[in-house]
């Protein structure tokens, strides 16, 4: 089967999303892969795969690979007579902004071009922190309290030290801090603001017991991989997350009793149905007496989370089968008609 | 990384600055020369030094700081002050590499470390002095086009603003300010050094009273070589300070 694997992106995590691509290349071997790589000028690259290193990207070599422009349910690339045209399903692997936030799928959308990635409400809801909050809170699900803040309205901050700071719209832990005291603070919030003009304060829960799930719908049901506890010294770091995105080995699965795998699953199942469908997802929650908090949401996690399942290439070929289908708009001109004709003309 | 935003003469510059070992009470501000940013510092400097507060700043116009406004390095001067108000940081120790050492001297620190420091006015070689003559003659005539010809490598890319305050600093003389420097300052030089030559060092070294140079077998940007070497000179001369005072 052909996939047509896009990653890059005019994105702080652009250099993840290489990392996650060439890391999910060697997991996908049946498929019939097609790399295109979308730089921070939007233009798409057609990159061989065997030039799918991290150096054909930082060194600027993939400049002189063919470009191509995007239409109505395909990829073009023009040649000097003639212009080869590449169909097929595309994955979104563009993690954080263009891939998360809606933009690569309104544009995939528009040209219906089959894709494996959020859609564009589930981006809107996943992407910023903040409307995930809202998410939560419509769809009754427990989550970690929180304030917002403005870099453009000074606000004092109510929640107590230890207190985690995040920008609204960034995920890979970019610009995110943990702050014990006062003294700490104006760094940690000119460290986020950075990144984003807004922030998400959370108290942070010193030895929370933390689980990943991912899964996805398709052929009528949910499918979930195994639940992970991941590895952390407090939390992971923008270095450590980037080693994860690399990550591909199998991990083993977390040793819970069975009542919390299924209350995890069920929390997965309330925040993925009717929203996600076509997407593969990775939630992350914590685990706060016997509580099942949703941390957050990754619509398109690091490597795909590839290392969570047991048959990664299974579930890839399963939710190609599955895509949610839009409906159809057909403009057939009756109103127009109907009202010339009754004009007589 | 970390952003603050500063009001300067009805102009708001968004600096860009990294903080390492918070914790530490000494502070070391590291700035960058002209072309470059606070991440080659950075990389050549972190692992040394722990037992101070290390402080990067992009300067304006470079690296992830914006600038909007034609400076001169006073100004660049007074806005790294009004940062270091924001951050509370002290003028302990202040490095600057190449225009950032004419920066950090206006800055008047306690102990002050030029790598290869601009501010030794040279004389252009003919072929310069003959292409800007050229130029000038040609721009009589109109023809702005050609300026990308002309223009230095160091500029050629630069923003209206930008340029222009390359104009403002670059040949500037400041025999005076070093002169006038009154603390303690560590000369660092590499002696293959083609865009600030040794001689530039030397002479510094005989305009600040309280000063000590230091060579190294290598060129401009010495000190990515040599920076443990460097970091453990600074350390030294930081405590040479303390035992004076005390």
């Amino acid at each position: 089967m052909k996939l047509t694997i896009l990653f890059g992106g005019a994105s702080f995590e652009h250099e993840i999303s290489i990392v996650s691509a060439i890391t999910v290349k060697d997991k996908l071997t049946n498929f019939d892969l097609r790399f295109v790589f979308c730089d921070e000028n939007h233009i798409f690259y057609l990159v061989d795969s065997s030039k799918m290193k991290a150096t054909t990207f930082s060194k600027g070599e993939y400049k002189k690979m063919p470009q191509l422009t995007i239409t109505n349910h395909k990829f073009i690339q023009k040649g000097l007579f003639s212009s080869t045209e590449h169909k097929g399903t595309v994955l979104n692997l563009i993690h954080g902004a263009d891939g998360e936030d809606g933009s690569i799928s309104a544009l995939l959308n528009f040209f219906k071009i089959d894709y494996i990635g959020p859609r564009i409400d589930a981006s809107v809801f996943s992407y910023d922190k903040r409307y995930t909050k809202y998410l939560c809170d419509a769809k009754n699900i427990k989550n970690v309290s929180y304030e917002i803040l403005n870099s453009a309205e000074h606000k004092e901050i109510t929640i107590p030290y230890p207190i985690i700071i995040k920008p609204s719209r960034l995920g890979s832990s970019i610009g995110v801090s943990i702050v014990k005291d006062e003294s700490e603070l104006d760094y940690a919030l000119d460290c986020a603001f950075e990144y984003d003009n807004s922030l998400i304060v959370e108290p942070f829960i010193e030895g929370v017991k933390e689980y990943n799930l991912a899964g996805y719908f398709a052929d009528g049901e949910m499918h979930f991989s195994i639940v992970e506890e991941p590895q952390k010294n407090e939390f992971l770091d923008f270095e450590k997350k980037y080693m994860d995105f690399s990550r591909s080995e199998q991990v083993h699965q977390a040793d819970i009793s069975p009542e919390l795998e299924a209350k995890l699953k069920q929390t997965f199942e309330k925040i993925y149905r009717n929203l996600f469908e076509g997407a593969l997802i990775r939630c992350d929650f914590f685990v706060v007496n016997d509580e099942v908090l949703l941390n957050e949401i990754n619509p398109i996690p690091g490597s795909m989370a590839n290392y969570l399942f047991d048959d990664f290439q299974e579930a890839i070929h399963s939710i190609c089968r599955s895509f949610p289908r839009e409906k159809d708009i057909k403009v057939s001109y009756d109103y127009i008609h109907s009202i010339s004709s009754a004009k007589g003309k | 990384m970390a952003i603050k935003s500063i009001q300067y003469n009805q102009h708001t510059l968004d600096i860009s600055y990294e903080i390492l070992n918070p914790k530490e009470s000494v502070d070391i501000i590291i700035l960058h020369g002209w072309g470059s940013n606070k991440e080659l510092m950075k990389t050549s400097f972190s692992k040394y030094m722990k037992g101070f507060r290390h402080i990067y700043i992009d300067l304006p116009g470079f690296g992830n700081s914006t600038c909007n406004i034609a400076l001169k390095t006073e100004d660049y001067a007074r806005i790294v002050e009004l940062l270091m108000i924001h951050i509370n940081a002290c003028k302990d120790i202040i490095v600057g590499h190449s225009f950032g050492g004419k920066v950090a001297t206006l800055l008047e620190p306690k102990v002050l470390v030029l790598l290869s420091s601009a501010g030794i006015y040279i004389p252009k070689p003919l072929k310069v002095s003959a292409k800007i003559a050229l130029f000038k003659a040609v721009k009589l005539f109109g023809s702005e086009k050609l300026r990308a010809m002309f223009v230095a490598e160091d500029a050629k890319t630069l923003s209206e603003p930008m340029y222009q305050t390359f104009k403002n600093v670059v040949d500037e003389d400041f025999t005076q300010e070093f002169e006038n420097f009154p603390n303690k300052a560590l000369l660092c030089w590499g002696k293959e050094d083609t865009a600030t030559p040794l001689s530039s060092g030397q002479k510094i070294a005989s305009l600040i009273k309280n000063s000590t140079l230091v060579e190294y077998d290598s060129d401009h940007y010495f000190f990515m070589k040599y920076a443990e070497d460097v970091a453990t000179k600074i350390e030294s001369n930081f405590l040479e300070t303390l035992g004076k005072s005390n």
